[in-house]
């Protein structure tokens, strides 16, 4: 072995020594639950049959079973829906939002900050938020509907408006994370190509689709992905707004999976649905991560 | 002389110390210090136990601190909401922990907890007369309310602190009257006069809530229909049955028609408030949710409200009623002084006092109930509310027990396909034979997904 290679290898057994506590802990805190769920939908366990949780003489029947279960399939459904119009909207309004307050005033900096404060708050006082919105009892903008003489519909029971409800509050929710990585990423533009561009007499329009798209485009790329990992995590809203109601019409598969586990005591089959949830989210993450170098490589 | 009078003092003075100590070296061996100790049996035990939010723990709160003066123990008493109370508590008892020495035995969950062997039989404990005495009378507790907590020999495994009765409270008689209406006595009649108010003066003619597994089966009985085939022997569900489609079909009209925007969503507290502020003329629910209409400072309606039996079906007259019982851990560390807890908690004397003391009328002492006190604190505009809570509370216990539907543990999977059925007919996704048509393949999957056998 020659002297360069020797301190190669040398590097890189310090490489894995250095990496080896930090991947030890990652294992045991997220590969170890997520393999004991592998393992568990495995089994038929039921809460109140401790021994079903051993039971390993039928490995794949939740996994059989759940493409002929229709709750499970319209939760599929359901969250597709909801994650590409949430994401979609977020992305869309985060970057109209930032492109609106990407200008140096004092005003705008407190704008900013205020436009944060959804992000920030608990999921669950969000919720209640939100339910108070949507309560025509006590709900300002029925109150206001009523003055006009408009009759609104409950939004949270309506087959037609609840996942539009439930959109809507978790685009407020979220829409500041866009707002936030989009502005840093329009602070980053050198000015001068804008000038430039101006110079050559193009138009706004052109200046955006031409100069700022360009550059803001990985971010938005990246914030999408964020946005669709975390949209398969609106849990609070849906259990405080509509319970999955009415039917089925707002329940999507992480809620599916809570009631199997907690109200129906089925965790076997509760983690078949946690476990295909969770290899769809991983795909969807490895996609959008292709797409990403995909697109590095083409430019 | 004053010198030797003091002289003479001292002797005696020291004479009296003298026949103290003597006194109480006599006292100290005539009861050496672990049977004065004996007096406070549990002294030094932490009693840790679990329930979800009631009112009736708020108030026991009140009285715990002289239950552990008289016994020596602290107890550790943890109020959580009630999804989260009934999921910890499932987790807890089906995993064989022992975290908790006395629980709340939710009325859904108790068939499952009692048939899983997940509670101790408190039976060794009322017929031992060192641990139970004679004046406890376990029999005093209303049959009805009991039901829930036996197991097939007729074991007992918790003793109810609560009970529900359903019952029809009606706000705004007065607009009734001026319309000629009478209180609706059958089904037929409620929707006329649902029909006749809603609208009148911007009140609702109905209002109700999200839990449509609670409130829809006393109309799919009342039409002849039920749950399961023959519960709990038979548990096939019978959710298609024409009596259940009829039943679906006319409680989903009442709520369309006749009940407030967004009932669907509506928490019991909403339904509560728009009975009491005389949004909505009539809530049928639990006793404990309608007689504040009557009894509540809060009610803006008192002079014009009644609370009465909800209407009978053309089959049946079924209202549903419901209990919450306190039970003991298979598993518990501390069972003997779990049961000093249930049994001071829910002696005659204790139950008495949150009568009389705090106006908590959903207690489950026959004694009580009918005592001349408890009367005359509800009696309100000459309506024995007690007597309304009473007649409820035992029609399961009397001939068929109607209620079974809700004691079996395959209950929660099917109750959950019912709301959401009822929800699509509701709202107008399905019709109601399609959507209960639906429900009961779906029920049917899910037992056998379950492992119920069907």
């Amino acid at each position: 072995m020659t002297g360069g290679g020797l301190i190669d290898a040398e590097r890189r057994s310090f490489n894995r020594w250095a990496l080896a506590p930090s991947l030890i802990v990652l294992f045991a805190i997220a590969a170890l639950p997520a393999l004991y769920l592998l393992v568990v939908s495995l089994t038929p366990f039921q809460l109140v049959n401790p021994a079903s949780s051993t039971d390993f003489s039928a490995p794949l029947r939740n996994y059989r079973l759940l493409p002929g279960d229709p709750r499970f399939v319209n939760s599929l459904f359901v969250q597709a829906k909801l994650s590409l119009w949430g994401v979609l909207l977020q992305v869309l309004f985060g970057m109209l939002l930032a492109l609106l307050l990407h200008t140096p005033s004092r005003f705008v900096e407190i704008a900013r900050t205020f436009f944060l404060i959804p992000m920030v708050l608990p999921p669950i006082v969000v919720a209640v938020i939100w339910k108070l919105i949507y309560t025509p009892d006590i709900s300002p903008i029925y109150y206001a509907a009523s003055l006009l003489h408009v009759t609104m519909p409950s939004l949270t029971s309506s087959v037609d408006f609840a996942l539009t409800a439930i959109i809507i509050a978790d685009t407020w929710e979220w829409l500041p994370f866009t707002f936030l990585m989009v502005l840093a990423a329009l602070q980053t533009i050198p000015e001068e190509y804008s000038e430039a561009a101006l110079v050559d007499g193009a138009s706004r329009i052109q200046i955006f689709f031409y100069v700022t798209l360009p550059f803001i485009t990985p971010i938005l790329v990246i914030s999408a992905m964020f946005r669709l990992i975390d949209s398969v995590k609106a849990f609070p809203l849906i259990f405080l707004l509509t319970g999955g109601g009415p039917g089925s019409v707002t329940e999507v598969t992480n809620y599916y999976a809570y009631l199997l586990a907690f109200d129906f005591n089925e965790i076997g089959y509760s983690s078949a649905v946690t476990i295909v949830m969770l290899m769809l989210v991983v795909a969807v993450s490895f996609g959008v991560m292709w797409m990403g170098r995909h697109r590095e490589a083409m430019t | 002389m004053t010198h030797k009078k003091s002289t003479n003092i001292r002797p005696a003075g020291s004479r009296r110390k003298l026949l103290q100590w003597a006194a109480a070296l006599a006292a100290a061996t005539a009861f050496p210090l672990p049977v004065i100790a004996q007096t406070k049996p549990f002294a030094g035990i932490t009693l840790r136990g679990a329930s979800f939010q009631h009112r009736f723990f708020t108030l026991l709160q009140n009285y715990i601190p002289e239950f552990e003066q008289q016994t020596g123990m602290k107890v550790d008493l943890q109020l959580s909401a009630f999804p989260v109370y009934n999921q910890q508590a499932n987790l807890e008892l089906s995993s064989g922990g022992s975290a908790f020495d006395f629980v709340n035995v939710t009325f859904i969950l108790a068939a499952r907890w009692v048939a899983a062997g997940l509670l101790t039989n408190l039976d060794e404990f009322t017929s031992d007369a060192n641990l139970t005495p004679a004046d406890w009378k376990p029999k005093d507790f209303v049959e009805g309310a009991q039901v829930p907590y036996r197991d097939a020999k007729g074991a007992t495994y918790g003793y109810s602190w609560e009970g529900g009765a359903m019952v029809m409270g009606l706000s705004r008689m007065d607009l009734m009257e001026k319309k000629g209406l009478k209180i609706p006595k059958t089904f037929a009649e409620l929707q006329q006069v649902c029909a006749e108010i809603n609208g009148t003066d911007n009140v609702n003619g109905i209002v109700s809530f999200q839990l449509h597994h609670w409130c829809l089966p006393p109309y799919i009985q009342g039409f002849g229909g039920n749950i399961f085939r023959n519960p709990p022997s038979d548990i096939m569900p019978t959710l298609n049955s024409p009596e259940a489609v009829q039943a679906v079909e006319f409680y989903a009209n009442l709520l369309k028609n006749y009940a407030p925007r967004g009932v669907l969503t509506y928490t019991e507290d909403q339904a509560r408030q728009s009975l009491l502020t005389g949004r909505s003329n009539i809530f049928i629910h639990s006793s404990s949710w309608v007689t504040p209409i009557l009894l509540s400072d809060e009610s803006k309606v008192k002079d014009t409200a009644r609370v009465v039996r909800m209407p009978a079906g053309p089959v049946h007259d079924f209202p549903a009623s419901n209990s919450q019982g306190l039970g003991i851990p298979k598993n518990a560390k501390n069972k003997k002084a779990a049961w000093e807890f249930i049994k001071w908690a829910l002696s005659p004397g204790i139950c008495m006092r949150l009568v009389k003391e705090h106006g908590h009328s959903s207690i489950c002492r026959r004694s009580v109930i009918e005592s001349e006190t408890y009367r005359k604190l509800n009696t309100v505009n000459g309506q024995d509310l007690g007597a309304l809570y009473l007649e409820v509370l035992e029609l399961p216990a009397k001939g068929e027990n109607y209620m079974a539907y809700r004691t079996v543990k395959e209950f929660p999977i099917v109750g959950d396909v019912i709301n959401k059925a009822f929800e699509q007919v509701a709202t107008g996704q399905l019709s109601a034979r399609d959507a209960m048509n639906a429900a009961q393949e779906q029920a049917v999957a899910n037992l056998r997904r379950a492992g119920s056998p069907l």
